[in-house]
């Protein structure tokens, strides 16, 4: 099967796991026990009052009549409004979705760099005193509580030592001021990333780390490497040119995935840091049944990563001449 | 095999990757410069959802709406008697129109118009048009409402009510310029009130001391002084107002820690949310950091399901309150913060809250207490095959309670909100369940999650004891009227013990109609004694409000029930 028939086999497949995925999704919330109506009322409200909300919110329709509703929204483009911000739930995740792209991301792309490049090192240097010391701090790295480092770090490097900001994406008081220009708002916010982005980065490089070495140690045994060696090439150029590259690919799908899982924002990450992205939004959402809002972020995150299975398959098989479909 | 350098790093430009982090940091620094001289800046815990003052429902949004919207009346933060704000004074009554007539005083919308009776009378046919749930209920017995001038505005109830003056006139007014087109464009949708609510108001026009100025979604709300504010350099109730600062700064934190690092390191001057106990011995012990305990106008308490067994039967209730340790919970679980409840009606609501109610288990010690509810239950047929209290009169094991019928108690859980949603009243459903075995009583706490609790307790009523709490009641006790009169018990009805009493019905209609204050509040002391002899609903405690200052900054911090964060703080507080 060639790559076109591929992309449009798997496209049709993605669809239909797509509807699978959002009846599901649908029948969660509505059968899940709790109203979003529930944490609007306060004891000077009537009972009737509570119902005409719900009425408004039209939950007091039948479910079927609710689904179908929903799907033909969905399908026209309307994911509906959000019952506690009142506002489109395409607005809401619009704005936090760039947030949360920026710091995971760019923590992907950092902790896979680095992960590849001390993976193959510590690969070739197998069995020597540098690959146990940093296999057990990767494997440490990858264990540690997240939320705990990351109120540690807080504590040490912003409220102790000063050299970060405690918290958030911007300086409030830096952005007020009409004078800041584009490149002091940038650098802002690069500062405020700073700190999340090292948390993320030590929770994750071991990952990719010990993904590359394993990868690397199974490369390392091919005839190809001992026909490099026998040939008179230095020992980089071997690692660097000939073993390395046909590591990556393992790392690849990982590396795919992972980013199409970031945008679901990492709550507890965002929630340490109060960095306004999507996951916040999220765990906000389900914790106060705010359906249109909830299955929103989770049908995004859904087609995110039916996509990035996707394309993941078609990158390895254009790096890799020996996969085809 | 020749080795490689295990790492070969050149930093090849430094000086650039210092500038990278310094530069903003300077940069930082000069802003928050300038700023931070006479700007409030508020640490909140989560950001508003909306600004909508129809449709927002969270305490955040509340906090920054009270900023920019006022009502007509407020109240006192000493005396908590009703205040005129916008208002010039108290309104008149005229018994045989059963009308309400006030006067504004001279006030002017942010934009610089007047705050009219015209927009008073929009506001309170926007609420009845619409039937906006959260006023609804307020303004249901105002028949209408009349702008006799530009500054008069004449209220014709339907018939009398309590209430009017200490919960219906306290709301905002909202400006009938901003307001009507967006009245009208909702009203010609297919779900009037759907559009109403979820109207976007990017800039709020109020008549406060602060105007939204700007919104960085996630980030932080920024409101600059109204210079049109009819309160500042007023005299009202022997307070001269303010503001005396020219912007508020509110700044979102994702958790209490790093809220209290904030504070402390005077990132922000005012924590707004309710700090936890663990906190408070870190934060006197910090420099020029001032913590506030202050009283609340709440209620957590325990309810039954009195509509079936075997908590239809008042002498099981009464025996539960005796065996509840309230000061042991006060002293174990709030850690002192909180103030024991004997009454439905708060403590500290001076006025309203009877004395000489039922004390049940007050003062008792553990052993005393099983006694007394063993003696009880005895004494209104129950028994035990080993009693909880031997012939010798010594507290021992006992077997499980029978109960009058003969018949072996079955187990019943007691519903709580989750460890991770409230710690207290989780903790409180697991000791009081272990004081009701001590006595036989079959009890399990099972912590539910919040939507689902309410919904089982709320709508299904298919429960057997559950631990709510209300966290701001009004201070005005009409609740009694919605949590006890048997036409509040039906689904999403605020009778969720289902009680059933004649008498106190008779009492809570006779109570919303008294408009005399003492004939009203000697019948608020009458309904209290009935709850509190068939306990429907056992009060446990009232938590303290706990906040906290940058000391060194500003000064001048208003206290009353509810704590620091109102507005007669705002309109005082000066930089130091």
């Amino acid at each position: 099967m060639n790559l076109r028939k591929l992309i449009l086999r798997r496209s049709l497949e993605i669809l239909l796991i797509f509807c699978v995925i959002l009846t599901v999704l649908f029948l969660l919330f509505h059968l899940a026990p709790g109203d979003p109506v529930s944490r609007m009322v306060e004891p000077g409200m009537t009972a009737e009052d509570a119902q005409m909300l719900i009425s408004q919110l039209g939950l007091d329709q039948p479910l079927w009549l609710q689904y179908l509703y929903y799907i033909k929204n969905f399908f026209v483009g309307n994911f509906g409004v959000s019952f506690h911000y009142g506002q489109p739930v395409i607005n809401i995740i619009g704005m936090r979705l760039p947030n949360t792209l920026l710091l995971f991301t760019t923590s992907v792309f950092l902790s896979a760099l680095a992960g590849v490049f001390w993976g193959k090192i510590v690969a070739w240097y197998k069995g020597r005193p540098v690959d146990t010391a940093v296999t057990i701090l990767s494997l440490v790295c990858h264990t540690l509580f997240l939320p705990w480092i990351a109120l540690l770090f807080i504590w040490i490097f912003a409220y102790r030592v000063g050299w970060f900001p405690l918290n958030g994406m911007i300086t409030p008081e830096l952005w007020i001021d009409p004078s800041t220009g584009f490149f002091a708002k940038a650098a802002d916010i690069a500062h405020h990333m700073l700190l999340p982005l090292l948390t993320l980065f030590i929770i994750h490089v071991g990952e990719y780390l010990l993904i590359m070495r394993s990868s690397m140690l199974e490369t390392l045994n091919e005839d190809y490497i001992l026909t490099a060696r026998a040939k008179g090439l230095s020992e980089k150029r071997v690692r660097n040119r000939h073993a390395a590259p046909n590591a990556y690919l393992p790392v690849v799908t990982n590396v795919g995935l992972s980013l199409a899982f970031s945008i679901n924002g990492g709550a507890l990450t965002e929630t340490v840091f109060s960095w306004p992205g999507i996951g916040r939004e999220l765990i906000f959402a389900v914790s106060n049944n705010d359906y249109p809002l909830a299955m929103a972020c989770f049908l995004f995150i859904s087609l995110v990563v039916l996509v990035a299975n996707l394309v993941v398959d078609v990158v390895y098989a254009y790096l890799d001449p020996r996969i085809r479909y | 095999m020749k080795k490689e350098p295990i790492m070969n790093f050149s930093a090849k430009h430094p000086l650039i990757s210092l500038l990278t982090i310094l530069l903003p940091l300077l940069l930082t620094a000069a802003a928050t410069a300038g700023a931070a001289q006479t700007t409030l800046r508020i640490g909140i815990s989560e950001e508003p959802r909306t600004l909508n003052v129809w449709k927002a429902s969270d305490s955040n949004s509340n906090r920054v709406l009270s900023l920019i919207y006022q009502p007509l009346y407020t109240q006192d933060p000493e005396t908590l008697e009703l205040t005129p704000w916008l208002a010039e004074s108290v309104p008149e009554w005229n018994p045989e129109t059963n009308a309400y007539t006030m006067k504004l005083r001279e006030a002017k919308w942010a934009d610089g118009s007047p705050v009219t009776a015209d927009d008073v009378a929009f506001t309170v046919r926007t609420i009845k048009e619409f039937k906006v749930p959260k006023y609804h209920s307020e303004w249901e017995f105002v028949e209408k409402v009349k702008a006799v001038d530009a500054r008069t505005v004449r209220f014709f109830l339907k018939e009398p009510r309590a209430t009017f003056l200490t919960r219906t006139l306290i709301n905002y007014v909202v400006p009938e310029k901003q307001w009507a087109p967006l009245v009208e464009k909702a009203r010609k949708q297919e779900k009037p009130l759907n559009a109403l609510l979820n109207t976007r108001v990017e800039e709020p026009l109020g008549c406060g001391p602060f105007v939204l100025a700007q919104w960085k979604k996630g980030n932080y709300l920024y409101l600059k002084k109204n210079p049109h504010f009819f309160g500042q350099g007023r005299t009202i109730n022997h307070r001269r107002l303010g503001p005396h600062m020219d912007a508020v700064l509110f700044k979102v934190y994702g958790t209490a820690d790093v809220a209290i690092m904030a504070l402390k390191k005077k990132n922000i001057d005012f924590l707004w949310w309710s700090i936890q106990p663990g906190y408070i011995e870190n934060l006197e012990k910090a420099q020029d950091i001032r913590v506030f305990v202050s009283e609340k106008s709440a209620l957590y308490f325990m309810g039954f399901n009195v509509r079936k067994a075997p908590f239809s039967d008042p002498a099981l209730r009464q025996a539960t309150a005796i065996l509840i340790d309230k000061d042991f919970i006060i002293s174990r679980v709030l850690q002192g913060y909180a103030a024991p409840m004997e009454s439905i009606i708060p403590n500290e609501n001076r006025f309203w809250c009877a004395g000489d109610l039922p004390a049940w288990g007050r003062g008792l010690s553990r052993s005393e207490r099983i006694k007394k509810a063993y003696h009880h239950l005895l004494k209104n047929g129950y028994t035990w095959k080993r009693p909880p209290v031997n012939d010798a009169g010594e507290v021992v094991s006992p077997s499980r309670i029978l109960l009058p019928g003969g018949e072996q108690m079955e187990k019943f859980t007691i519903l709580t909100p989750p460890a991770d949603y409230d710690p207290n009243r989780a903790t409180c459903g697991v000791m009081i369940q272990e004081w009701l075995n001590e006595l036989g009583i079959p009890a399990s706490a099972r912590p539910m999650s919040f939507g689902a609790l309410l919904e089982t307790v709320k709508r299904k009523h298919d429960f057997d004891a559950f631990i709510l709490g209300y966290g701001r009641l009004s201070l005005d006790p009409d609740y009694l009227r919605s949590f006890f009169h048997s036409d509040n018990d039906k689904a999403g009805g605020w009778n969720m013990s289902g009680y059933h009493n004649p008498d106190f019905d008779r009492l809570a209609e006779k109570s919303i109609a008294e408009m005399d204050t003492k004939k009203r509040r000697k019948l608020i002391y009458r309904m209290q004694e009935m709850v509190m002899k068939d306990v429907p609903y056992i009060p446990l405690y009232n938590p303290s409000a706990i906040e906290a200052v940058a000391a060194d900054r500003f000064t001048g911090w208003v206290q009353m029930v509810g704590g620091i964060g109102n507005i007669w703080s705002i309109c005082q507080v000066k930089p130091q």
